[in-house]
């Protein structure tokens, strides 16, 4: 069963500090720390573009675990801000890794809820195709797209990115999946010359429906709530997390959250805390999974490590 | 529809927890000088539209400062 064998991350060494932003945004600590949820921001150099920040984690995926390039079947990178409109990054990333020509590549342009599409998308791909590694990358560095006078957004997103690698004898498999749109609230999280968001339309939208999701999975798969060992929700703002906690009734514990020191990095916020949790997990345990954001879009998803 | 109060409007407050104690606050005071920040006031105004069942359009949110003023339009959008 072709599921999550190790994820490699990128979050970039330059930082850029909200607290030294809390006079000019008005603001003050607590609401920094306790609402957004972010204390200080990862930021990429200038000239580095998505693809960049992929082959970064890539390095990384490659410190945590041998596998050989030949057998990649398969290089998906997620990202809205990718390096060109054409090509595809994830032929730019294929080529810098020295990926094997029947190494498929593709892009899926979704925000914060790219990753658990992604995966949905890329394990039934290579399950109907009969392939046994693939990689998918999340990169979305949304640096290049902030207004810094923009409070709705300046304090919030940071760059980075993550490499899945997937493999059909992974352990950590998937149950099933929740997908959805809003595309009438399309406005709320849009890019013209800069980044827009209508905070409380994404709000609203949030705390409308990830719930009822979680609660579709959890229904569908006949388990409860107290079955799911770990939650991994897009980490949007802090509020936003504790506002799903709430409406859910979890155990807070079990809600996984960090981002004080990097930001809401859109698709690549979830692998960024599941590879620190991915060795933890024991035989039989649950974890469930949500990205919700731009689009408006949501994904939810429950795993299983067998 | 019976009318809305303002302790319907406060229950709503508590129950949303925005504030530690509900009993202090001032219904004719702004509830952002009573220490209530932007996301806690777009949480608030989520709860209203869901235990109201009604919609508040960005456009009205400048004339919901104090509970006073939250009773008036809810009960104007409930009528």
């Amino acid at each position: 069963m072709i599921g999550i064998e190790q994820i490699g991350t990128y979050i970039p060494e330059k930082k850029v500090s909200n607290l030294a932003l809390l006079e000019k945004f008005e603001t003050d600590e607590d609401f920094v720390r306790n609402k957004i949820g972010v204390l200080q921001r990862s930021q990429k150099e200038p000239e580095q573009k998505a693809s960049d920040l992929c082959i970064k984690a890539f390095t990384d995926l490659q410190a945590k675990t041998t596998f050989e390039i030949e057998d990649i079947e398969c290089c998906i990178v997620v990202t809205q801000n990718p390096d060109f409109n054409i090509p595809h990054t994830s032929a730019i990333v294929h080529g810098a890794l020295g990926l094997p020509e029947h190494c498929a590549s593709f892009d899926i342009s979704l925000g914060c809820s790219g990753y658990v599409y992604a995966l949905s998308i890329v394990t039934a791909f290579m399950q109907a195709n009969d392939m046994k590694k693939g990689l998918i990358f999340t990169a979305d560095p949304y640096s290049d797209i902030i207004d810094e006078d923009d409070k709705n957004t300046a304090l919030i997103f940071g760059d980075a990115a993550t490499v899945t690698l997937l493999d059909a004898e992974a352990s950590l498999i998937p149950l099933g999946f929740d997908f959805g749109s809003k595309g009438a609230g399309y406005k709320g999280l849009i890019n013209k010359d800069k980044l827009f968001m209508n905070g409380r339309a994404v709000f609203n939208f949030t705390a409308a429906t990830v719930p009822v999701s979680i609660n579709k999975l959890l229904d569908k798969f006949e388990l409860d709530k107290d079955d799911i060992e770990r939650w991994y929700f897009h980490q949007g703002s802090k509020y936003i997390v504790d506002t799903i906690t709430k409406r859910l009734e979890l155990d807070k514990e079990k809600v996984v959250f960090d981002m004080y020191e990097y930001g809401n990095t859109a698709s690549s916020s979830i692998p960024i805390l599941l590879s620190s949790g991915l060795t933890t997990f024991q035989k039989g345990q649950k974890i469930g999974l949500s990205g919700f954001g731009v689009g408006l879009s949501w994904a939810s998803a429950i795993f299983e490590k067998m | 529809m019976s009318k809305v109060t303002d302790e319907q409007i406060i229950d709503v407050i508590g129950k949303a927890n925005i504030v530690k104690d509900t009993s202090m606050l001032a219904k004719d005071k702004s509830l952002t000088e009573q220490g209530i920040d932007s996301l806690d006031f777009s949480g608030l105004l989520f709860s209203l539209e869901e235990t109201f069942e009604i919609e508040i359009p960005d456009a009205d949110i400048d004339g919901l400062q104090t509970i006073n003023e939250i009773v008036v339009y809810v009960n104007s959008k409930c009528e």
